[in-house]
């Protein structure tokens, strides 16, 4: 009787610090977020409601919808090659016998690193006298300027991410393929399938939920990238790779328009909640 | 070996000619597997070759340097700048993981093994802030800790990030796992709840604490955003936002690689020395 009465003063007092941290620093500033979205808060602190002239603004800027496509773009150029990258890397690693503990680790080893490094080093792979054109002048070809063009500075930005990154994804798919019984796979050998078929017809229905679940991950954190754009691009060549988050960046700490950067993180919240509201869904139908 | 040497001979021949017919199919795997490992790393390998160059030298992709040299990172470590920013990330990292360990072992306890008032609800608003992107309550985070004067200073860069709701749910389903008699034949003895936290919980969960501290220290040492918009001096600037301040204009490019060099040591640490711990855990939590 007297464990009872004293559990629930200790449970929360465990609880506590935790707790404060999360009301301060978590959800008085996920509040704060929508609150501040109605305000033309500046840099003095000062402001007004202004209703919602913020969400107005936003759909009248032509930037505002030059970064959602900028950034729908590179997440539909990142996250399939990510998924090709780890699928391909991590099928190898399944296969192979041989050493397969250190490659593994070769190609994991970037994931420990950070964007902006990522960022430093492939900067100057893409440079006119860097690496990559170092090596096409050897062929007598190039230069090309990766990270000056429009139309190849996305893609340059994505490759910087997927080697930066590939390597969570490619152990989570791993652990997938692992976990398929091998059983199966001699079943359909001894059947006669041959290795495409046994790839298309019990590999991957069964490696389904991984992927999915490896889609949903690189998804939402395409549309956080901002690091590389910050090192790498600075949102250019003429905002070619002004990312949503990079709006949050320039519009808070470049014009310090607290109120209205503020607003482009409401879109970002809509868009993360979005992508999880799916993966709840399909996750729900497929447990019925 | 001494069995295999006691086999009649057909037999061997034919385990022979198995391990051949294996090593055909499987060798162009392993020569691909190798290939993308090397692709993998070479950016580490030339950032290492251009920072080991000397200063204005010809180097890679152009030729291979004549020589490899200390100086750029020697010169690199005593800058003043650069061991600011390193203290700083260490001070960052380090502080971070002691108290996000303690706070959500904690939390992680009460959770699982406590009962408590408006325990469920408590818990399900961790998760759902789960759901908002950091970046979407930068603003309001920033406004928050500058009204309460903590840019540039420690504990504004250092207290925010403590909320971490990845951790405090990783503890609590690691927790969940432990049988409730360990718990409840330590309070029939008469520990106080306090001790049975350190004495029980502590110990049992050091495998999933140690985990934990590795990715609280890659995260806080790689993390960029936050960093930026706090530390507005070299006084609180972390190593990530120090290396962006610097440019190829102003510096050789030998003394630059230098410098994302040496920031990548620490990882590159932690990747020797735990790289099967990190591989496991993710494939085990899926801990980004």
């Amino acid at each position: 009787m007297r464990q009872r009465l004293r559990d629930p003063v200790t449970g929360l007092l465990f609880v506590l610090p935790v707790l404060v941290l999360f009301l301060i620093f978590r959800i008085f500033p996920s509040l704060g977020a929508a609150g501040m979205s109605l305000t033309n808060w500046n840099i003095g602190g000062e402001w007004d409601v202004i209703g919602a002239d913020n969400y107005a603004r936003l759909l009248d800027d032509v930037n505002f919808w030059l970064s959602l496509r900028v950034t729908l773009v590179y997440v539909a150029i990142y996250v399939p090659l990510t998924l090709l990258v780890a699928l391909g890397t991590a099928l190898l690693l399944n296969q192979v016998v041989f050493m397969r503990g250190f490659f593994r680790g070769m190609l994991f080893l970037p994931y420990v690193t950070s964007f902006v490094l990522a960022g430093i080093i492939w900067r100057w792979i893409y440079e006119f006298d860097g690496l990559i054109n170092g090596l096409l002048a050897k062929a007598d070809l190039g230069p090309v300027a990766f990270l000056e063009q429009t139309a190849l500075v996305l893609p340059a930005l994505a490759v910087v991410s997927v080697w930066k990154g590939f390597g969570y994804s490619m152990l989570i798919l791993l652990a997938g393929l692992k976990s398929i019984p091998s059983s199966y796979l001699e079943a359909a050998t001894v059947d006669g399938a041959n290795p495409w078929q046994r790839f298309r017809r019990i590999t991957l229905p069964l490696l389904k939920p991984t992927i999915f679940f490896v889609v949903v991950i690189e998804t939402i954190s395409a549309f956080q990238t901002f690091d590389t754009v910050y090192v790498m691009t600075g949102g250019g060549p003429v905002r070619a790779t002004y990312t949503l988050i990079f709006g949050i960046y320039d519009h808070g700490f470049r014009s310090f328009d607290f109120g209205y950067a503020a607003t482009w993180g409401m879109v970002l919240f809509a868009i993360v909640l979005i992508v999880s509201l799916i993966q709840r869904r399909f996750l729900d139908r497929g447990n019925t | 070996m001494t069995i295999t040497a006691s086999r009649p001979a057909t037999e061997l021949s034919t385990a022979q000619a198995a391990r051949r017919r294996r090593w055909r199919t499987k060798g162009p795997l392993a020569a691909l597997l190798a290939l993308l490992s090397l692709l993998t790393v070479s950016p580490f390998a030339a950032m290492f070759i251009v920072a080991l160059s000397p200063e204005g030298e010809p180097t890679v992709p152009r030729q291979w340097p004549d020589s490899l040299t200390l100086d750029n990172i020697t010169r690199v470590l005593s800058s003043s700048g650069f061991a600011t920013w390193t203290v700083n990330s260490l001070v960052y990292a380090l502080v971070s993981v002691v108290i996000i360990l303690l706070t959500s072992s904690m939390a992680g306890y009460a959770f699982a093994k406590k009962r408590f008032p408006g325990r469920e609800a408590m818990f399900w608003t961790f998760l759902a802030t789960m759901m908002v992107p950091f970046q979407a309550t930068l603003i309001p985070t920033f406004v928050l800790v500058n009204s309460l004067s903590g840019v540039d200073t420690f504990w504004g860069l250092i207290v925010p990030t403590l909320a971490n709701s990845q951790a405090v749910f990783l503890m609590r389903q690691f927790i969940l796992g432990l049988p409730d008699e360990l718990f409840d034949a330590a309070k029939v003895d008469g520990a106080s709840e306090w001790r049975v936290y350190w004495t029980i919980v502590v110990p049992l969960t050091k495998p999933i604490l140690a985990t934990l501290g590795v990715f609280v220290f890659l995260w806080h040492w790689n993390d960029f955003l936050w960093p930026l918009v706090v530390g507005q001096s070299d006084a609180t600037r972390t190593l990530t936002v120090g290396l962006t301040t610097l440019r190829t204009e102003e510096l050789q490019l030998s003394v630059l690689m230098a410098s994302a060099a040496v920031s990548v040591l620490p990882c590159l640490l932690v990747f020797f020395l735990l790289q099967r711990y990190l591989v496991n855990s993710i494939a085990m939590t899926g801990l980004k």
